[in-house]
């Protein structure tokens, strides 16, 4: 579990929206802010910063007059399952279990060795209770 | 003794004269002081007559409707293994060298229960070491091992490991026997940064590290099996990627503190992808949460393959298989659920299907009918930047996407972690996807 991020939800941007987007981008960019798990959202895109970068992210993305929500304390839930590829279903079983601990997921995206979910710090304790479960189901 | 893995993959024993090309890279290693142990995979690729899938359709062919038992699968597909390995040991035996061929079972090699993806449980090679020290050359078939039934039985039961099964027989032999090194031998040079028929000049990685070559294989690119890496990583074997034909030195795959510094590894593509993006806008959290379960339950116990699963207030989306896709269809399109006080229709496309409304005609009367439609985006392909140390610079994202943009190539969805960043793209465009990500990376020039 890795805690201390903000998430960074971009809205309400003009058409052309992968022009804004981009624009926004340029601008975190230039800032020297380094962001992870980009998400679109048909309006915008969502992603998240460290903690530390929460203010400046938003005074890098005002003087471009993009409306942006900033919500802190985010944390990364790491779910580490070797050769996640090679057991069909395995990603979805995960996120399955995850959404019935109640935790609310935010992002999920996946390496070759782990499923990365991003969730509120309140939603931590109960998804990582349903995640032990289910690895010890599997042992 | 030096012990090392050769594993020599299809193209490699397709034929009589890459056979005794392939032997004599086992004879060399000897003469050099090594104790070569061999693994082989099935003679030839796609259509070739012993090869994996040629066995499959014999029986598939019978009648294509009825589905082959994987236990009775698996001991057909293993016979390509088999043959191979005995041919390629008289191959040894014709230049001089004393050579035994081993099953996997007889290798040593115990795996769990599970036909056509067993897991490797334990090795132990008594009957390969005892080859060594007579000094003959075990080859050993790759892709299977045994499965012995707690409770007993008649015998071991024969398993397949699943795709990439000869490279995870490689590591894990490697790791039994201590080996001081394994080298996959395959018809390239090397891990490329790209696929070459993409980018013809795409030069070969001289080292990598095995999360970097795991996660290009992960997402895409026909190299090692993540598995194999996996392995060779957790015992700390040297890995290498060599090919048979060639001199090249090849691709050695090294632990992570041997080879650091930021840098970009690759471009891969994973092709032929289907995106469903479903509409859940209209539900409340609690009905949201408890539809969005019940889809993914479903792709679970069906066993889905997803991509690029994404997840917000408005909806949810992922990528699956374009073969797996007709069975998503199957499966969602015209799903009642009925959640908390409401019951919700899927549709998938938006045209609804004779099935969603034949379900919608059910319903009627039933109370309030909530239909939830997923877009469906045929013909997408996931294109991805592998990077070490690469994926937090500042207006990375910003500069991949701009030079997408630029290029008229539209991206769908986007997804990254601490070794990649992916974007998903029409599938017409993904070649000029891969080619301008390589170049933007400055790629080329590592040659």
């Amino acid at each position: 579990m890795r805690r201390g991020f903000t998430q960074v939800h971009v809205s309400h941007l003009p058409e052309p929206v992968m022009s804004a987007r981009l624009q926004s981008l340029h601008a975190v960019g230039e800032a020297g802010i380094s962001i992870d798990f980009l998400k679109m959202t048909p309006s915008g895109m969502s992603f998240l910063v460290a903690d530390s970068q929460s203010d400046p992210v938003e005074s890098a993305l005002k003087p471009i007059g993009v409306r942006c929500t900033v919500r802190p304390a985010r944390c990364v839930v790491e779910v580490h399952a070797v050769n996640i590829r090679d057991e069909e279903g395995m990603i979805a079983r995960i996120v399955a279990i995850a959404i019935q601990s109640g935790a609310r997921l935010e992002h999920i995206c996946d390496m070759h060795d782990r499923l990365l979910i991003v969730v509120q710090e309140q939603d931590l304790e109960p998804l990582h209770q349903e995640l032990l479960k289910l690895a010890e189901a599997a042992k | 003794m030096r012990v090392k893995v050769m594993k020599f993959g299809g193209t490699s024993v397709a034929t009589p004269e890459a056979r005794m090309i392939s032997a004599l890279r086992a004879v060399s290693a000897k003469e050099q002081g090594f104790s070569p142990v061999v693994v082989v995979s099935a003679i030839g690729r796609t259509g070739a007559p012993y090869a994996t899938d040629t066995l499959i359709n014999m029986l598939r062919d019978i009648d294509p409707n009825v589905t082959p038992e994987p236990r009775e699968l698996d001991m057909l597909i293993a016979c390509g293994e088999i043959t191979s390995a005995v041919i390629f040991a008289h191959t040894l035996k014709t230049l001089g060298h004393p050579a035994q061929a081993f099953r996997g079972g007889q290798a040593g090699i115990r795996t769990d229960g599970v036909y056509g993806n067993a897991r490797i449980m334990s090795i132990l090679p008594v009957s390969l070491q005892r080859s060594l020290d007579s000094g003959m050359i075990p080859v050993v078939c790759g892709f299977q091992g045994v499965f012995v039934p707690p409770q007993g039985g008649p015998g071991a039961e024969l398993t397949t490991l699943g795709r990439g099964g000869s490279d995870t027989t490689a590591s894990a032999l490697g790791a039994a026997l201590n080996a001081e090194a394994v080298e996959i031998f395959t018809d390239v040079d090397g891990v490329k940064t790209a696929d070459p028929d993409y980018v013809p000049q795409a030069p070969t990685l001289r080292k990598v590290t095995y999360d970097e070559v795991a996660e290009i294989a992960h997402l895409g690119a026909k190299v090692v099996h993540p598995r194999a890496a996996e392995i060779a990583m957790h015992y700390n074997i040297p890995l290498w990627v060599k090919n048979t034909f060639t001199d090249d030195e090849g691709t050695e795959i090294v632990p992570r503190e041997s080879f650091p510094g930021r840098r970009a590894t690759g471009v891969t593509h994973t092709g032929k992808l289907v995106h469903l993006q479903f509409d859940l806008s209209p539900c409340g959290d609690a009905e949201r949460e408890a539809l969005e379960g019940r889809i993914f339950g479903t792709m679970a116990r069906f066993g889905v393959n997803l991509f690029m699963v994404n997840v917000s207030p408005s909806g949810t989306g992922f990528a699956v298989p374009r073969s797996q896709y007709p069975a998503v269809e199957d499966l969602l399109d015209g799903l009642v659920a009925p959640v908390c006080s409401s019951t919700y229709l899927l549709q998938i496309g938006q045209n609804a299907s004779k099935e969603v409304e034949t379900q919608a005609a059910v319903l009627e009367g039933a109370g309030k009918v909530q239909r939830v439609v997923a877009a469906v985006t045929e013909g997408c392909t996931m294109v991805s930047l592998i990077g070490h140390e690469y994926m937090r610079q500042a207006g990375l994202f910003a500069g991949l996407l701009s030079t997408l943009f630029e290029a008229q190539i539209s991206v769908l969805q986007t997804s990254d972690s601490d070794l990649s960043l992916s974007v998903l793209v029409p599938e017409a465009d993904a070649n000029r996807a891969v080619r301008l990500i390589h170049d933007r990376c400055g790629l080329s020039e590592l040659a």
